[in-house]
């Protein structure tokens, strides 16, 4: 029994001693990441606050840039790392004196001074608190949090070392047991998945598994342009959070499935095969001209064999195999023989 | 006399149009009165001349007797006036093209109001004939009166099928004093509306009214303040102005426009209403004013609303093929200034549709000035207090005092005052600069197109 299940994890062991080899080089490679004092947050508030009143005192209107995170031209591909933000940065200008963008210069003041006291009495907030304190003044929950994360660039300091806390969407679980930085202990024994596309802190939860088990992260996502994105973001981050990259990327992760070539071999039923609509194959061209592409030609085969044959499929599909295909066969046989790109 | 004062520059102006040349409204026009003494008593002689390019090519001495008699049935032939009075015109504007004299039959229709009629007359006329400078000389009893109206900023708009309009788009409207040199549009920037035929009421075709008639609005809102975009303004008056085909002030209270306010539909143009200066004001200022009412108390200005006025000129226009002589044409004016009211209530719908839709648009810039200015008031506050609370709360004596200092007071209370009222202005009188608008190094005593008064 025992060698049958040291037989079963072969691929996946070797797999773990390849990457802790590259671990160690690219140890050296990154960069110091002291994290940010809350005295030097305050004072990097404060100064665009002085730069307020500076520029008020001259009979000028204020202005504040922003970096743009929307923007391919801001980030640069390190393989090591994965999307970051280039060091000068386009910026949006937001000026007060213009009705069109005053409000959000307004938003982002006033969630300025939400952090400032968040951080200067070492307290926290959730994103959710901050919207509801002043719903008439943000509109949305998705403008605060696009604020949050704009002031995070701006002011070059992780979001979490802001105070402000957001809600998950990602779950957990596994045979893990941890303790959080106050001495929570934490035990996941349930199943766990992540939904969607990542939010920061399922990102940061993958890293600190990386970082601290350095177990391989292997992806189990959906035949289709969006599944692999996701995937994507995972493995080398996002246009938005380049600026956050050290912390959130995790490069080793592996693509287990659900391959377009499994569809293939695993003569998967026509009918749990869908169409590429005209949005698929248009995100599909897109994700193929990313910059970290070109250091995956096996993600490039899958994915250009998807364009060929025009259809995706869901993790479900497999049920049309078999009920239980997916964890009896699939998975086991995936994990044994090393079916991961 | 102020009839056969129009009639002169309706013939003028029809005879230029006639030309069918793109003749330029421009040069000079003297009105001279002075009054003689009688055995019978007391005469008052009136002298026009014309002079310039606005009445090239007119021959007095091929206008027929009989149609001076028809243009001034109520007038005597008179003395021809002192060369010398002529001369200062003609050194300006080159030799005389046009000159007419005639005596009023009737001396005691003369009197004292009727100087300020005949001076807002002309300046209405100045108006919309901007090219042309008018020299009015009244001499009384050894005494003389002299006016000037000249005008400082013109604006040409097109007519189509008709030669372009000169406006004076001048504005007098002293900037407040916090616009800084060279930052103020001096002049106004007129709109064209659509052109409205309007059909030709029975009781007008009976007298021998015919052809197309329509009338073409123009409005000219002033102040202009496009260069400030985040001002609020606020409309105080509208001026509606009548003038006939030849260009010619229509004068008169009209009782159509008089009750116009009540067609408009108020709610539509978010005003509480219009309603209508008194007849008095109408004579002295030309045409028909309507004060604008405000809705209550948010309309309190705050201190950065400009008041503006809206002036809505009405040209009418007429074409007749088979109306060519002068005299038929002039006969053709009289009867439509005549059947105004006629035709203006044969049209009533949509004259009243037509400057709706003027009201509306330019109301539509007011009010959206008047939602974003209300966007900053909001956010500055946001912005304000948020700053404040900062300075308020941070520890670092360093950043706090250079704040202080920089707004040069003493205490955060203080900041927290100099800091709103400066936020407040320096967002409220934003400066986009225009290529279109006037806007010239502010003279210390800056030229008015108020007629200058001199008295000798």
């Amino acid at each position: 029994m025992a060698s049958q299940a040291a037989e079963q994890f072969s691929e996946v062991d070797k797999l773990r001693v390849q990457l802790l080899n590259n671990v160690e080089d690219m140890t050296d490679c990154q960069p110091d990441d002291e994290p940010v004092s809350s005295r030097e947050i305050l004072i990097r508030i404060e100064n665009i606050i002085l730069g307020i009143v500076t520029s008020v005192s001259k009979g000028e209107a204020p202005v504040l840039a922003l970096p743009n995170r929307s923007s391919w031209a801001n980030v640069s591909f390190d393989s090591a790392i994965g999307l970051q933000m280039s060091s000068g940065p386009s910026v949006s200008i937001i000026r007060s004196d213009c009705p069109s963008s005053v409000t959000k210069f307004a938003q982002i003041l006033k969630i300025l001074s939400v952090i400032y006291r968040l951080v200067q009495r070492n307290s926290y907030a959730t994103k959710r608190d901050i919207y509801y304190n002043n719903t008439q003044l943000f509109g949305s929950q998705t403008a605060v949090d696009s604020i949050v994360d704009d002031i995070s660039c701006m002011l070059k300091v992780p979001r979490r070392s802001l105070h402000v806390l957001a809600t998950s969407k990602g779950l957990i679980a596994g045979d893990l047991r941890y303790m959080e930085e106050d001495g929570t202990r934490i035990d996941c024994h349930s199943s766990s998945a992540g939904k969607g596309v990542p939010d920061v802190n399922s990102r940061l939860m993958v890293r600190k598994l990386w970082d601290t088990l350095h177990i391989p992260i292997f992806a189990l996502v959906d035949a289709d342009p969006h599944g692999i994105e996701i995937m994507c973001i995972y493995k080398y981050g996002s246009v938005a959070m380049s600026f956050e990259a050290h912390s959130l990327t995790v490069p080793s992760v592996m693509w287990l499935g659900l391959l377009p070539s499994d569809l293939q071999r695993l003569w998967v039923p026509e009918d749990a095969l869908i169409p590429l609509t005209k949005r698929d194959e248009s995100k599909l061209s897109s994700l193929l001209k990313r910059p970290y592409l070109s250091s995956q030609p096996d993600w490039q085969k899958e994915m250009e064999l998807m364009q060929q044959t025009r259809v995706k499929a869901e993790i479900q599909s497999l049920a049309a195999i078999a009920p239980d295909f997916l964890t009896s066969i699939y998975l086991p046989n995936k994990l044994r023989y090393g079916g991961w790109v | 006399m102020l009839r056969e004062i129009r009639q002169v520059l309706r013939l003028v102006l029809l005879l230029g149009k006639q030309r069918q040349r793109r003749c330029e409204r421009a040069g000079g026009l003297l009105v001279l009165l002075w009054t003689e003494a009688r055995a019978s008593g007391q005469s008052l002689n009136c002298t026009v001349a014309a002079a310039g390019p606005w009445c090239t090519g007119i021959k007095m001495k091929a206008l027929q007797p009989d149609l001076k008699e028809n243009m001034f049935p109520c007038t005597w032939p008179c003395p021809e006036p002192d060369p010398e009075e002529l001369c200062a015109f003609t050194d300006l504007y080159g030799s005389l093209r046009l000159l007419l004299s005639f005596q009023m039959k009737d001396a005691q229709l003369f009197n004292p109001e009727w100087t300020d009629h005949m001076e807002s007359f002309l300046h209405t006329f100045s108006l919309a004939n901007a090219g042309i400078k008018i020299h009015l000389k009244f001499i009384f009893n050894q005494k003389t009166l002299q006016q000037e109206f000249r005008v400082k900023i013109k604006s040409k708009v097109a007519q189509a099928g008709d030669p372009s309009l000169s406006l004076d788009v001048t504005c007098n409207t002293q900037p407040p004093e916090c616009v800084k040199k060279g930052c103020w549009c001096q002049g106004g920037h007129p709109v064209p509306g659509g052109r409205l035929p309007l059909s030709i009421p029975p009781q007008a075709m009976d007298q021998g009214l015919y052809g197309e008639l329509s009338v073409q609005p123009v409005t000219l809102l002033r102040p202009c303040v496009l260069q400030y975009p985040n001002l609020a303004t606020q409309l105080t008056h509208i001026q509606v102005l009548v003038y006939s085909p030849s260009n010619v002030p229509v004068t008169g209270p009209s009782a159509f426009l008089q009750n116009l306010p009540a067609q408009l539909g108020c709610p539509e143009l978010s005003q509480r209403g219009l309603h209508c200066s008194s007849f008095k004001d109408l004579v002295l200022s030309g045409g028909t004013v309507y004060k604008v009412e405000q809705e209550m108390l948010e309309e309190e200005s705050s201190p950065s609303t400009i008041q503006q006025s809206l002036l809505l000129f009405l040209f009418l226009q007429h074409s007749d093929p088979f109306t060519s002589h002068i005299s038929d044409v002039m006969a053709t004016e009289a009867l439509i200034e005549q059947h105004l009211e006629d035709i203006l209530s044969n049209n009533r719908q949509a004259v009243t549709t037509a400057l709706q839709t003027e009201l509306k648009n330019t109301l539509k810039a007011q009010n959206r000035r008047k939602k974003d200015q209300e966007k900053l008031r909001s956010a500055v506050d946001v912005i304000l207090s948020s700053s404040i609370s900062i300075v308020s709360c941070s520890s670092n004596m360093d950043f706090r005092q250079a704040c202080l200092n920089s707004m040069k007071v003493h205490d955060t209370h203080e900041l927290s005052a100099s800091l709103c009222e400066s936020l407040r202005r320096v967002t409220s009188w934003k400066f986009t600069p225009r290529g279109r608008c006037y806007s010239a190094q502010m003279e210390e005593h800056p030229e008015s197109d108020e007629p200058t008064r001199t008295e000798i």
